[in-house]
């Protein structure tokens, strides 16, 4: 099976190279047959394995593009494909990739778990390493402020700055008591003391009456929704993101907790959008799509293409997953072709590195670019929802998008505390 | 008051799913003295084959209402496996606890392949069809009625065995074998046939659990360890081989979980476990289980 994949996503490297690669003609001849080697470790089993496999079309869509125009700075890319499981299993499977496979980067993992873990261990090897959705945190604090080798995603917490921001803009006012269900690791419970201390900054007066930190993967939600109706809250705030989310809103539904004039925000939902349906999820419940909302009405030529071929080819809509993916890859071409134009022969490692940092990119959801310090930054997508449209699922009737150096904290500062004094616009 | 009944609702649908998987290991337990550690499997297998088969039923036209029944004849028909694993325990009956474990335990991660290999590694749900049999309201008070007919069908299933194995012979002779193995069969009791029935009953209990739980949650690769947990816990609350302590302890388990979800989190694993330690430590047998000698 692992080999059938490998052939098969060396023949999609294969076939994008066959297009005349013209504008890289003047390059030495060993740089343009051998490909640039490019490892993916991403989750394919468990509760995030959906996740893992919408992030690996995304990287497929971009390798296609990437190879059908040339490939990068002429040499096609070709990619070796990894499982991501528990840190100590991922990663041998990095230096496999690094020190067998002798790949030039390796992208992806999405638990910060894993790439807390990992990210140290790629600074030893000295090995490229770009993350989709890991960080480098321990809880909110960055580990390694002045990592060389890994570059990392946004931080975790900005999907819920934005949503704990929505709910103040929308509806400060409105409610006195707010209750929290979100699972019980660091992301979890820093996306709750986030929302909590964002509102102590505006200054909205709620009482948190019911607070429930689930593990993640508990699939009997039926007792947590009890304690939640029981609390009578006016705002319901959730990280919930993986398969327990659409029986959480099932269960909730059930209980007659959303037909009240209960309030939910729902920071990560995206990654279960199509399995959220209009029968038990509300409308005007803010609901995060983190860096790609696949129903943008302003979505950019190439997202729209994305979308449509994904719909094609997968009968499915892509969530943010897949955006980290291309967004990976993308920042990888753009380092290396910056850095072999500046050098005007094929680059080492350490160039494509310092030409990474700065470098601006257009994404599948919108702008980005990778900050000097390593660190990501994306454009968010978050908002209302709404059941009119034309699938069986909730989208976004009122679509609000932000960058993210507004969400997350600037090099070298504790989040707590620029929480606290942050000019931050609603 | 509409808190407290919604609560203790939720103890109760988490005890209805926990009885009868908890049912299926003390019914193989009291007769055939093998500690099941595979009934996590077949209660994932229920659930697996249950949402293929409500899947097959809907694409075939049947009605979604009708996914209940369907369900419940996917997790009987499932039972079939049974005599298949019940003849691979027959070697080690005699054998020493120790390698009934580690069988049954091999079986529980043998289960896990098969499940990645027909259904994949990804939870697999049942959409929104839950919610086809819509919502029981009174007042502030509402429930899903799905749950209200989990609970009713584990009910009911408590009584059925309760009557089987009080009021008819096959019960009867199967309490007698339970007893006295050697007696039952110096009677001329066909003990080896009555193990297969046994064990078969005990996963239908499992199968059925699995797919009588799958409209309102998920399966997942995951399902028979965390539940062979709790199971577990009824077990030693209530008495192993006891079918009264399977209901009991299944109460208890399901009520204390909600009791800990409700006013401390965090201690959900812990409050149950207490009270296995309590009662191992004033009652090492159980609330209702015979002292072992």
């Amino acid at each position: 099976m692992q080999n059938k994949r490998r052939t098969l996503l060396k023949a999609i490297g294969g076939a994008g190279a066959t297009v005349a690669a013209q504008p890289y003609l003047s390059f030495p001849a060993i740089a343009q047959n051998t490909p640039v080697r490019v490892g993916i470790i991403a989750p394919k089993s468990g509760i995030v394995g959906t996740i893992g496999e919408c992030g690996l079309r995304g990287t497929q869509f971009a390798v296609e593009r990437i190879n059908a125009a040339g490939g990068i700075a002429g040499r096609k890319v070709e990619l070796i494909v990894e499982e991501e499981t528990n840190p100590k299993d991922s990663i041998e499977r990095l230096r496999k990739l690094v020190l067998q496979d002798k790949v030039d980067c390796v992208q992806g993992i999405v638990s910060s778990g894993v790439s807390l873990a990992m990210g140290a261990v790629a600074e030893e090897m000295k090995a490229l390493l770009i993350f989709w959705d890991g960080t480098t945190q321990d809880g909110v604090k960055e580990t390694m402020p002045n990592a060389r080798y890994v570059f990392r995603s946004t931080d975790n917490e900005c999907e819920a700055v934005m949503a704990s921001l929505l709910a103040i803009k929308y509806w400060k006012g409105q409610f006195a008591t707010v209750a929290g269900i979100n699972p019980d690791y660091s992301y979890g419970r820093n996306n709750m003391a986030a929302f909590q201390a964002l509102l102590k900054k505006f200054k909205v007066d709620a009482r948190v009456v019911a607070e429930q930190w689930p593990k993640v993967g508990t699939l009997d939600l039926t007792t947590h929704v009890a304690a939640l109706k029981a609390a009578k809250p006016d705002l319901v705030f959730s990280s919930l993101l993986f398969a327990d989310l659409p029986i959480f809103m099932r269960t909730a539904h059930g209980a007659g907790l959303m037909d009240g004039k209960t309030k939910f925000v729902f920071p990560g939902a995206g990654f279960q959008h199509t399995l959220l349906k209009k029968e038990f999820t509300p409308e005007g419940m803010i609901f995060g799509h983190n860096t790609l909302y696949f129903a943008s009405a302003d979505a950019s030529p190439l997202q729209r293409l994305f979308v449509k071929q994904y719909e094609e080819k997968y009968k499915d809509y892509p969530h943010w997953e897949a955006d980290r993916a291309y967004f990976a890859m993308q920042v990888y071409k753009a380092g290396v072709e910056a850095a072999q134009k500046a050098k005007n022969a094929w680059p080492g490692k350490e160039d494509v590195i310092s030409a990474m940092e700065g470098v601006k990119i257009e994404s599948l959801g919108g702008p980005g670019h990778m900050r000097k310090d390593h660190i990501a930054e994306q454009t968010f997508y978050q908002g209302l929802t709404t059941h009119k449209n034309r699938y069986d699922f909730a989208t976004l009737g009122q679509v609000d998008r932000m960058y993210s150096d507004q969400l997350q904290k600037p090099t070298g500062t504790d989040f707590w505390k620029w929480i606290e004094t942050a000019q931050i616009k609603l | 008051m509409t808190s407290f009944f919604d609560i203790l609702l939720g103890g109760v649908f988490h005890a209805a799913v926990l009885f009868l998987v908890a049912a299926g290991l003390q019914l193989v337990f009291g007769v055939q003295k093998i500690v099941n550690l595979a009934c996590g499997s077949f209660y994932a297998l229920g659930a697996y084959f249950g949402i293929t088969s409500v899947n097959w039923a809907l694409g075939a036209g049947l009605p979604p209402w009708m996914f209940l029944p369907v369900l419940i004849v996917s997790g009987i028909l499932l039972g079939a496996i049974g005599p298949a694993i019940e003849a691979l325990l027959r070697t080690i009956y005699a054998r020493d606890e120790a390698f009934q474990l580690l069988l049954t335990f091999a079986l529980v991660l043998m289960f896990q392949d098969v499940l990645r290999f027909f259904w994949g590694p990804n939870p697999q749900q049942l959409g929104n069809l839950a919610t086809e049999y819509g919502r029981l309201s009174i007042g502030a008070f509402s429930v899903s009625t799905y749950n209200l007919l989990v609970i009713a069908a584990s009910i009911s299933i408590a009584v059925g065995i309760g009557a089987f194995l009080q009021r008819t012979r096959f019960g009867r002779i199967l309490r007698a074998t339970a007893e006295n193995r050697e007696m039952s069969q110096a009677l001329g009791v066909n003990v080896r046939w009555m193990y297969t029935s046994v064990f078969t009953l005990g996963t239908v209990l499992g199968t059925v659990g699995g797919a009588l739980v799958v409209p309102t949650a998920a399966a997942s690769l995951d399902m028979p360890v965390e539940l062979v947990v709790e199971a577990f816990a009824v077990v030693v609350i209530g008495g192993l081989g006891s079918m009264r302590g399977a209901l009991v302890g299944a109460l208890i388990v399901g009520l204390m979980r909600a009791a800990a979800i409700t006013f401390y989190a965090e201690l959900e694993i812990l409050a149950i476990y207490l009270v296995v330690i309590v009662v191992l430590i004033a009652r090492p047998a159980g609330l209702f289980g015979k002292p072992i000698e």
